[in-house]
């Protein structure tokens, strides 16, 4: 009798849980209200969420200590899955992560200027120009100095304004360093995310 | 010499256990090496910074990148450049995208092939979460001498494979690997890593407590023995395992010991062993008459009946002789 209880238990549990599965992305913080980046070299959304298996080793390499991961507020589906927040800590494109990730998720990388290039698609920076500084009339440049990826990802024109370039990997560290608060440039992020390897 | 096995196994736990509290530390103090800002750090934090560089000067000149030599955690780890990663993740991961991502499939042999071969010995010896749950036996023992009996409900041990297979589908329908939410191992090493590096517990940390909870509450060892998915996976694998634990019916005494310690509710001491048993030596560590040992071999003993030493088999033993004559 009270195993009978307990497995009616567990098999009502059983279906909630599909049922919160199914509808799982839209559990939670409503679609879109968090602008969170995926670390660098990492695949396509969808991909991502189907291929990490939540080990933790990414943040655990890092050593710019950018990478957080998500609680239940970003749907069941992305719990324990990294993310970055460029603001609060923007990612340096050492490369370490996709070497450490044992599961494909994020692709390994090898750290130089050209495969970066080709294979990071983390997002792309995106200047507000009623708040930027320098398209205010005030010189500033700090984005264009704190790129690492100067004149491949932005260029700066006249008074330092800012140019994003089709170069931009979506790093963020323009993001995290410009000095108006809000922030003039955003990486907008890139869902396509990086392409698996055929290894 | 088999007896001491059991003390070796409770050692090597508490080992990877304080790896596991380790390496998140190992993990900050690699982020204030690389930052190179010692005299900026908080007192806490510069204790730390010198606890590890004292643990880790022997073995390094240059902590902030040989340190990335080993990380991770059970679930899957990275231990100087080989990668190893639980049998149950692949599956997770085979189930949710629909493919096999070699380099990941590289990764899970080793465990894989252990496996195989020495059947769940991994839920026994290495599993972080198997310390807890002991402990939490102890607690119970502790508690029963304080009056306080826990109870100890009998369920299926075959549920375990439902779940195994329920998680499968949840990965399918989800597209993410559901397991890493639900299993203990998995857990815990991202929980301490939580706690330790990132400043807080998350929402794992509650579903590990409560399977510490039903273990107490409910069923001894109920998680392990019922539930966990893991087991459950590994268990199939290791059911044509080569390495058994088999009775000596010459030198058992039908104490009935061995059946009382295991934890995963099994009868040594009547020859039942099967895919359950995880090599976790605690029986041989409690037998008196050394009946339990190793014996390599794809198949259990058929139940050998009472042992010799017993009075059951003396008495029975005494007639069939007389009955010979």
């Amino acid at each position: 009798m009270q195993r009978r209880a307990f497995l009616g238990d567990l098999i009502q549990g059983a279906v909630a849980a599909v049922t919160l599965g199914a509808v799982a992305p839209n559990v939670g913080a409503a679609p879109g209200t968090q602008r969170y980046l995926r670390p660098p070299g990492a695949l396509a959304e969808d991909d991502f969420t189907a291929q990490c298996i939540h080990c933790g080793q990414c943040a655990e390499v890092c050593p710019n200590r950018c990478i957080r991961y998500f609680g239940l507020e970003n749907g069941l589906a992305s719990a324990d899955t990294p993310y970055i927040i460029p603001r609060e800590q923007a990612c340096i494109l050492c490369m370490k992560c996709g070497d450490v990730c044992p599961s494909g998720a994020i692709q390994p990388v090898a750290r130089e200027a050209e495969e970066i290039l080709e294979r990071v698609h983390m997002g792309r920076a995106q200047v507000d120009h009623r708040i930027c500084l320098s398209w205010q009339g005030k010189t500033c440049g700090v984005c264009y100095r704190a790129c690492p990826l100067p004149d491949i990802a932005i260029r700066v024109g006249r008074l330092e304004q800012p140019h994003v370039l089709d170069g931009c990997v979506g790093c963020g560290i323009c993001e995290r360093s410009c000095i108006q608060i809000p922030q003039a440039i955003r990486i907008i992020p890139d869902r396509r995310g990086t392409p698996m390897s055929s290894a | 010499m088999l007896r001491h096995l059991n003390k070796l196994r409770l050692v090597t736990l508490t080992l990877i256990f304080a790896m596991l509290v380790l390496l998140p530390f190992l993990s900050i103090y690699q982020s204030y090496r690389a930052a190179h800002a010692y005299d900026l750090l908080a007192p806490a934090e510069q204790q730390l910074y010198d606890a590890m560089e004292w643990l880790t000067e022997p073995f390094t000149d240059d902590p902030a990148t040989d340190l990335d030599a080993l990380k991770g955690t059970t679930w899957s780890a990275n231990v100087f450049g080989l990668k190893l990663s639980d049998p149950l993740a692949l599956a997770g991961q085979i189930a949710a995208g629909g493919r096999v991502y070699g380099p990941f499939l590289l990764s899970a042999l080793i465990p894989i092939v252990l496996t195989v071969l020495l059947g769940r010995f991994f839920c026994g010896w290495i599993c972080p979460a198997t310390l807890l749950y002991e402990l939490n036996g102890l607690l119970s023992r502790w508690l029963r001498a304080l009056g306080l009996r826990s109870p100890t409900r009998h369920f299926d041990l075959r549920f375990k494979y439902g779940v195994l297979a329920l998680g499968l589908v949840l990965s399918m329908f989800t597209g993410t690997i559901f397991f890493a939410l639900i299993y203990p191992p998995a857990i815990i090493g991202r929980e301490l890593y939580y706690a330790i590096a990132l400043g807080g517990f998350g929402a794992g940390a509650i579903f590990f407590a409560l399977t510490l909870l039903f273990d107490l509450l409910v069923s001894r060892r109920g998680f392990c023995r019922y539930l966990c998915p893991g087991g459950a996976l590994y268990s199939l694998l290791g059911r044509y395992r080569l390495l058994r634990i088999a009775r000596k019916v010459e030198q058992c005494n039908d104490c009935t010991k061995c059946d009382v310690v295991c934890e995963f509710g099994l009868q040594p001491m009547r020859d039942g062993f099967g895919q359950e048993c995880n090599n976790c030596t605690a029986c041989m560590a409690v037998c008196p008459t050394d009946a339990l040992a190793f014996r390599f071999s794809l198949t259990d003993l058929p139940a050998q009946g009472a042992g010799h030493l017993g009075r059951t088999h003396l008495r029975h033993g005494a007639k069939s002789a007389t009955g010979d004559n």
